[in-house]
Parts: C-alpha cells; sequence; structure tokens
C-alpha cells in the first residue's frame, strides 16, 4: 500500500502516487463547501509540488464560490496571522512541514487563525465523503485576489511583541538554515530587522531542501559550520513551512530539538510564571524546568490543535512540542518559528547570557526516538495489541494519546503518527543505558 | 422527460454549464487525461474572459503539471492565439479555455495538437479513451515542471499577421471600422491590430470582463448596435467577433451586415488575387466562394464539417486560403486555425488596395442566399431521414460524406443530423432568398 493519510489533520501523501490534483481539488471544495463560501486564504511552501497542488486548490475553492486570497509562498504562521487580520473566515496551507520534499499536505485553518479541532476536522472529512459540494454559478463566482505582503506584516506582530530596540543594541551575529524553504522570505528579514548580523544558508526558495526539513542535529552539520566560522551568537534551523525550530549554540553545538521547547520554556518562566502546555510525547525536562522556576505543566495529545486549546483553556504563557515547534501567546497561539527566535534573542540581549550557558544549566535527559513502520490496514491493530500486552505486565497505561508508561528508569510513549503509516516510540531516561533498554522492551512489545 | 443536458463530452472536447456539471475535478480529470496523451513536453493554455475562466485554468493547470509537463499561460487571449503559440513554440500541445458561442454560464475544453491543429477525430478518440480509462501519468518530486505566466502573446500575434501580409497601402483617406468585440478575447488584441495595420477603429464593446452585452454568435440579429455605429461614423465596414475570436462576420459600410457566409468569399478575393493555389470549405459553404475561385482558375475542394476537417483538408491540398461558412477564415501563411485577426487584416488589405467599398465588392461576386431550418429528430430516425432525402433526390448529384448534400442545376440542399443535439438541419442556397426558402419547404414537407 502506498503512503496517503487523511485524518482530522488534514490530507497529506506524495505527489505522483497517492496525492493527485483530484484529491486537493476534492478537499479545497469541501472546505469551501464547509465554510459556507466564505473569504480563503492560500499559501504554500516551496516544495515542487506546491504550484500544482496551489491550482488544485485554488480551483476548488473557486467553484464552491469563496472569496480567495492568494498569499503566495510564506510560512503557515504569516497565513494564520493573516487570516484574523483580514478577517478571512479560514485558510489552506499547502506544505507537508517536515516531511521528506516528495511529500504535500493540506492543512486548513479556521477563522482564529488556527488550525481545526478534532470535531471540526471530522466534521470537514464527512462533507469530503459525502461529495456533495457548494457550486458557485456563473454570476457568483468571484475573481482571485494575489496579496503578497503577509511577510511584512507578520514582522509588524512580531515588532509589537519583543523588546526589539533592547536586541537591536546588540547587534548580534546569527546564522540561520532556512532549507530552502518558506523561512527563506520571512526568517532573514526579521532577523535584520532586529538588527543582527545575518549569516544565512539555504535561503534560496527556488533551490530543493538541501537536507531534510527536520531540525535535526543530523540535519544542522552545515549549520554548526557557518556558526563556528561566523562566531554567531546562535545558530537557528528551520523546517520548510515555520513551525519547528532548532538551535545551534554559540560552542557550535547542534542541540536536539527537544532542547528548543526546554530553552524557551527557562526563558519564559523566568519572567513570567504560567502554565506551559506540551504534548505526551515531549521530553520531561520540561516538567523540571518548570518546578525549579515555579511554573506548571499541562500535557496534551500531540498536534497543534491540541496546544493552541490547551494554551486557551489554561491560560498558558507558552506552549511546545517536542518537535522543536513553539508557541509564544503574545503573538499567536499557534507554532511560530519567528517568534521562538524573538523569544531567545530579546533574554540573550536582555541579559546578556551565552546559549551555551544557558543550556549548560538545563537537565540533559536521554531520548531515544524509533519510528517501527506498519502497513495501514495494521496500525491500530498493533497498536491495541501493544496496549493488552502492557496492561498484562501489570502496568498503568496514561491514554491522553497513544499509550505512555512510566516506569522507574523512565518513559515510553508509543503511538501512531497522524501523518505516516508508522508507530512512533519515544523513551526517555536520564539515563543513556536505561533508555535504550525502555527502547528494547517497546520494541519486543511491538508484534507487526 | 430527459433533463436538459449541462454536459457535453465528444471529440470536439468537453463543454458544461459552471456551477453544475462542469466542476474542477472533471476538468482536472480532462487535462491529466491530455497531459498523459500529450505529453511529456509543454502545453500552452489560454481563456476567453468568461467569469468561470480563472477557476477553469486553475483546475486544467493543476491536471496539466501533475502528468510532468510545463505549462505557459498566455492569460486572456484569441483562440487562434493559444494555436499559434503552439505551432510557433513547437509545444507538445495546448488547451483553450473557451465555450465560443454558448451563453455565459456555459465553459469548455478545446484541445490542440503539436502543430496548433484542433485534435482530430481519432486523436480526440484516443483521448476520451484515456479519460474514461481514469489511468493518468503521475509524476512527482524533480520531474514536476512549473508554470510560466508569459505576456505578449497576442503582439507576436500581430506581429505574425504584419509579417505575412504588412501594413495597408496608401489609401486616399484612412480607412475607419467599427470593431465589436462582444466584450470576448478579441477586445484588446482586436483594437490594437487594426491600429497596427494602418486604420482607424472604433470600438465597441470591448471590456472583457466576461459579461456577454449581447449573444456571443456574430449573427445578422445580435449586431444591430454595431450597424447603427457603422452609419453613425461614416465607417467603411463593421467587423463583430465572437467570444473567442475565431468567427468574424462583416457589415458593410451602409450598415448592413453581408452575412456570415462572406467573410471567407471576401478573404479569398484577397488571397487569390494575390497568390494561386487551391480552396479547401466544408461542403455547406456559400456557391459564391467557388465562383470566386473560379475567376481566378483556382479548384475549390470541400470537407465535412467541423474545422479540424478543414484544416486537415487544406493540409492535404496545400491550400492557400480556407475556412466554413460561419466566418472561419483560415490564413495557413500565419496559423492554421479559423482567426478573426487574420479575416480582418485580410479584409482591410482588400478594402485599401482595390480602392472599392465593401458593397461594390460584393457586387463583383454573385449573390447567393441561404435558408437554415431545423427540425426535432430523434437520434434512432436521423438514418430513416438521410435515407428518405437520398430516395427522393436520387437522379440527381449527391454528396453523403456529412449528411446529404443534394446539388440541383440552380441551388443545393444539404440535411444532416446534428452532433450535440436531438435535431436534423436543413439547409438550401440559391440565387434568390424564395427559391431558397420553396426548397427548404418542400424538402422538411418530405422528410416530417
Amino acid at each position: 500500500m502506498k503512503p496517503l493519510k487523511i485524518g482530522i489533520t488534514g490530507v497529506r501523501g506524495i505527489v505522483g502516487e497517492t496525492f493527485t490534483p483530484e484529491l486537493a481539488v476534492d478537499f479545497a471544495e469541501s472546505f469551501g463547501t464547509y465554510l459556507d463560501r466564505g473569504r480563503i486564504l492560500v499559501c504554500r511552501d516551496t516544495r515542487p509540488s506546491g504550484p500544482m497542488i496551489r491550482s488544485a486548490v485554488l480551483a476548488g475553492l473557486l467553484a464552491a464560490g469563496c472569496e480567495v486570497i492568494d498569499l503566495g509562498v510564506c510560512p503557515t504562521p504569516s497565513m494564520q496571522l493573516a487570516v484574523q487580520s483580514l478577517k478571512a473566515d479560514g485558510g489552506i496551507a499547502i506544505t507537508a512541514g517536515h516531511n521528506p520534499w516528495q511529500w504535500n499536505a493540506l492543512k486548513f485553518v479556521r477563522s482564529d487563525g488556527l488550525y481545526l479541532n478534532p470535531t471540526q476536522g471530522e466534521e470537514l472529512l464527512d462533507i469530503f465523503h459525502q461529495g456533495e459540494f457548494a457550486k458557485a454559478s456563473w454570476n457568483e463566482i468571484k475573481q482571485l485576489v494575489q496579496k503578497g505582503d503577509a511577510i511584512e506584516e507578520h514582522i509588524n506582530v512580531l515588532h509589537r511583541s519583543f523588546a526589539v530596540e533592547t536586541i537591536r543594541a546588540k547587534k548580534l551575529t546569527v546564522a540561520v538554515d532556512c532549507c530552502n524553504g518558506a523561512c527563506s522570505f520571512l526568517s532573514p528579514k526579521w532577523l535584520a530587522f532586529l538588527g543582527c548580523e545575518v549569516l544565512a544558508v539555504n535561503d534560496n526558495p527556488s533551490a530543493p531542501f538541501p537536507h531534510a526539513p527536520e531540525p535535526k542535529p543530523e540535519t544542522m552539520a552545515q549549520l554548526r559550520a557557518v556558526v563556528k566560522a561566523g562566531r554567531a551568537a546562535i545558530g537557528f534551523a528551520h523546517d520548510a513551512d515555520g513551525e519547528r525550530l532548532g538551535i545551534v549554540t554559540d560552542l557550535g553545538e547542534p542541540l536536539s530539538e527537544e532542547m528548543t521547547l526546554a530553552i524557551a520554556a527557562d526563558i519564559r518562566l523566568r519572567k513570567k510564571r504560567g502554565t506551559v502546555v506540551t504534548n505526551v510525547s515531549t521530553s520531561s525536562a520540561v516538567d523540571m524546568i518548570a518546578a525549579y522556576r515555579g511554573g506548571k505543566v499541562v500535557r496534551v495529545p500531540v498536534g497543534q490543535a491540541y496546544i493552541s486549546e490547551g494554551l486557551s483553556e489554561y491560560d498558558g504563557v507558552l506552549g511546545g512540542e517536542g518537535s522543536g515547534g513553539i508557541t509564544v501567546p503574545e503573538v499567536h497561539l499557534t507554532h511560530d518559528s519567528a517568534a521562538a527566535i524573538g523569544l531567545v534573542l530579546e533574554h540573550l540581549a536582555e541579559t546578556g547570557d551565552r546559549i551555551s550557558d544557558l543550556v549548560a544549566q538545563l537537565p540533559r535527559l536521554t531520548t531515544l526516538k524509533h519510528n517501527v513502520v506498519v502497513e495501514p490496514h495494521r496500525l491500530y491493530s498493533v497498536m491495541q495489541e501493544f496496549r493488552v500486552a502492557v496492561e498484562q505486565d501489570g502496568l498503568e497505561v496514561d491514554s491522553t494519546d497513544g499509550i505512555k508508561v512510566t516506569l522507574p528508569a523512565g518513559w515510553i510513549h508509543v503511538r501512531a503518527s497522524n501523518t505516516e503509516s508508522m508507530i512512533r516510540i519515544i523513551v526517555e531516561s536520564d539515563q543513556k543505558t536505561a533508555a535504550q533498554e525502555l527502547l528494547d522492551w517497546a520494541r519486543d512489545r511491538i508484534k507487526r | 422527460m430527459r433533463a436538459i443536458p449541462t454536459l457535453k463530452i465528444s471529440i470536439s472536447g468537453v463543454r458544461g454549464v459552471v456551477g453544475q456539471s462542469l466542476t474542477p475535478k472533471l476538468l482536472t480529470r480532462f487535462a491529466q487525461a491530455f497531459g498523459t496523451h500529450a505529453g511529456p513536453g509543454t502545453i500552452v493554455i489560454g481563456r476567453d474572459p468568461r467569469t468561470s475562466g480563472e477557476m477553469v485554468k486553475h483546475a486544467v493547470v493543476a491536471g496539466i503539471l501533475s502528468t510532468g509537463n510545463r505549462v505557459i499561460d498566455i492569460g486572456v487571449c484569441p483562440v487562434p492565439t493559444v494555436q499559434l503559440q503552439v505551432r510557433n513554440r513547437r509545444a507538445q500541445g495546448g488547451i483553450a479555455i473557451t465555450a465560443s458561442h454558448n451563453p455565459a454560464e456555459w465553459n469548455a475544453l478545446k484541445f490542440i495538437g503539436p502543430s496548433g491543429l484542433f485534435l482530430n477525430a481519432a486523436q480526440a478518440r484516443e483521448l476520451l479513451d484515456i479519460y474514461h480509462q481514469g489511468e493518468y501519468t503521475k509524476v512527482g518530486g524533480a520531474e514536476l515542471r512549473t508554470v510560466d505566466e508569459i505576456e505578449g502573446a497576442t503582439d507576436l500575434h500581430i506581429k505574425s499577421i504584419l509579417d505575412a501580409l504588412g501594413p495597408l497601402p496608401r489609401t486616399r483617406r484612412k480607412l475607419r471600422v467599427v470593431l465589436d468585440s462582444c466584450n470576448g478575447a478579441g477586445s484588446l488584441v482586436g483594437p490594437k491590430l487594426i491600429e497596427a495595420l494602418g486604420a482607424e477603429v472604433i470600438p465597441l464593446n470591448v471590456t472583457p470582463d466576461g459579461s456577454f452585452p449581447r449573444p456571443a454568435e456574430p449573427l445578422p440579429e445580435n449586431l444591430v448596435e454595431l450597424c447603427r455605429m457603422v452609419q453613425e461614423h461614416q465607417a467603411d465596414a463593421g467587423f463583430a467577433q465572437d467570444m473567442d475570436a475565431d468567427r468574424l462576420a462583416i457589415v458593410s459600410e451602409k450598415g448592413e451586415p453581408i452575412g456570415e457566409d462572406y467573410t471567407l468569399v471576401l478573404a479569398s478575393l484577397y488571397v487569390l488575387s494575390h497568390e494561386k493555389g487551391p480552396v479547401v470549405a466544408n461542403l455547406s459553404t456559400t456557391s459564391a466562394l467557388v465562383d470566386v475561385a473560379k475567376k481566378f482558375d483556382c479548384p475549390v475542394f470541400t470537407t465535412k464539417i467541423g474545422e479540424v476537417n478543414v484544416t486537415d483538408g487544406m493540409q492535404q491540398q496545400q491550400a492557400v486560403i480556407g475556412g466554413e461558412g460561419n466566418g472561419g477564415v483560415i490564413y495557413p501563411r500565419i496559423n492554421f486555425a479559423r482567426d478573426s485577426l487574420v479575416g480582418i487584416a485580410l479584409v482591410l488589405h482588400l478594402l485599401a488596395e482595390s480602392g472599392k467599398s465593401v458593397t461594390e465588392l460584393l457586387e463583383s461576386v454573385p449573390r447567393y442566399h441561404i435558408v437554415k431550418e431545423k427540425i426535432a429528430c430523434p437520434s434512432d430516425r436521423i438514418a430513416g431521414v438521410l435515407r428518405t432525402v437520398r430516395q427522393e433526390f436520387a437522379k440527381f448529384p449527391l454528396d453523403t460524406r456529412d449528411g446529404v448534400k443534394v446539388i440541383l442545376p440552380d441551388c443545393w440542399l444539404l440535411v444532416r443530423g446534428s452532433n450535440t443535439e436531438p435535431i436534423v438541419r436543413v439547409i438550401a442556397e440559391a440565387k434568390t432568398e424564395a427559391r431558397a426558402r420553396e426548397m427548404v419547404s418542400a424538402l422538411m414537407a418530405r422528410i416530417v
């Protein structure tokens, strides 16, 4: 079977295989029908399938009678802010985020700029499956509008949320790897706006991705070299659409993507005590930091929609996930790597600390991640069998999202991916050998 | 009761009503089928200014891109401009997005082969088979190509006309014409061409905004305003285009429509006086064309009805001019397509070179009158009707390539079933309208 995921977080697949133009047209018509022909924004990242999927989406939305505003190539959070400022009824981001370049996806945003929640995602899927869409007649159909200033507007919003003058005064040297993605247009501009000396690599949006668009240590070799050669205060690594952020320290150490939230939480809770919202799969480092700084942690299922809802519900001061996605509520309630950059640079500027010093004080846990590829028709059965095996061992299961088991040596989290046909295992321990044992324990109990 | 059809898929393309049957998914699939049939290579697309044009365009672009072809989008332009671009760029094919003379709620795809000619019956059947089989070429990743939006395609069209025919020769006073573009695809390029040739143009209905100021077919009853303007401005002629600017009708300096059949007659008068060679037209074209050709000692060959049949015939016979009685002029030195712009240039050259008025020119060629009627007839009875006609007129020469054409000493008669509606068309041409009408009535009485 070929990879395609249609779910409450949208539709995602490989172009040239499962993700066809008809499918994109159908989903766009469904969304246009769901929003009752309102005003809808469209943006995309820089994948080679972007123009094809864009045309399919525009055709579907126009046919449903929507007023369509095309923002062109821009980060998803820029579009999410524009949805609010342009009083749109929703938006579609054409991006597969951190997935390899052969993938693409549609992500659906509602009128407050946040992703559809699971109930809304179900409603959209029902319309898609029913296949009865709104159809505009020749005198109802609207003309497409192109708008190119979403990134400037994004920087305007960021400007209001951080101590820009303090950062400018420090004239920091900052390296950034945009992965030739949508942040190529935003990040160097934002850093220059902050008065930084910008050492940008892979900031050509018409070139292919130079490496996987996942800000992990294994993709940060080039950035690390730039940080060292340029004696930069810090290096930032982007995914394709501006949600996840990776960090290289001034010493040239590429940090695990789990550390981004730990750093952000430490910075945030020093200034503002409150609740950090994260998912069940994210490192316990955040709990230790919160305990030390006098904050609280709330854990929700994996996925941005849950983080956004958690932040509203608990009036949180920071949201984030172990993937490197950070939400700064003052900017908006959604992951935004440019906002995360603002948060970190503001701290460096205000305190004069080096990022390596800050990191040295943070708990360092061993987190191991392992994916087990499973045939799509077995995915949820395998999960069920794992649960039975764990319960037979007499262990208590946290089922906020998937199956989480806490043992004396650490914790294990096993869940089916929302976006690919695989089971993700994450284990964490304060000792390396114990972490490996936890991973082996979990793998033994997953019977493909 | 059968529902009124809103979709017609045939070897001449796909036509339908927007907001009903002509959905973006259907259009995307057709474009995928076309990309599969034509590719890999470059596909040129252009459209008329209908309100649904942008939706249809994006659906088509998505479909073509998904098959690995590159798209050149030349925007709003006449159908012959698309055909000319396909030929000049040596593209793999083209799609013209226009429902030509159909009302505003319709739109359609017309498929163009590598030489700029519409797909012939065999090629169109292959395309339909691919469409129905539903197995399309799918490419992903680096094999995906992009869309290039190109401006100035119509300027190149004007240039090819000027290169082939040159500017108008000097006249005692500058020629003045009224152009009625029906707010269609000829709105912008038509006036430009006339000025470039060196005549004065008074524009009428040249706002390409998707509104229909009159029914799109350039029939005498739809040209009242044009006739009035010709008189008011004491113009030398009036020109009327249809929505996609392939057909041309002419109004004399007296403000009288000369009949669509005479567009090709006047154009041939000019061409044959400069270069001798065969003329090709469909078998429903006026005998005046034969008389004109005879004057220049040139043979006339007839073909079945349909633009592609005429262009195929023109290629076989190496014709110097050809076309159809509906105002479609095909001049192969510029373009193997019905082209109202070419028609305008040829007729203006004729007026300038001869120094005669439209009325004087028409007096130099024999006048015939064509009467056209239609009778409702279920498709299963058409064959019976045609058999009756063959038997009734067995002693006269018959042409049975397309329905039945009867050649009588002083007139001709054509009876054929429609490809698009359950009707039989009866056409007669004679020296007087009374005689033509008498023949039609007599024939209708016999077959009803």
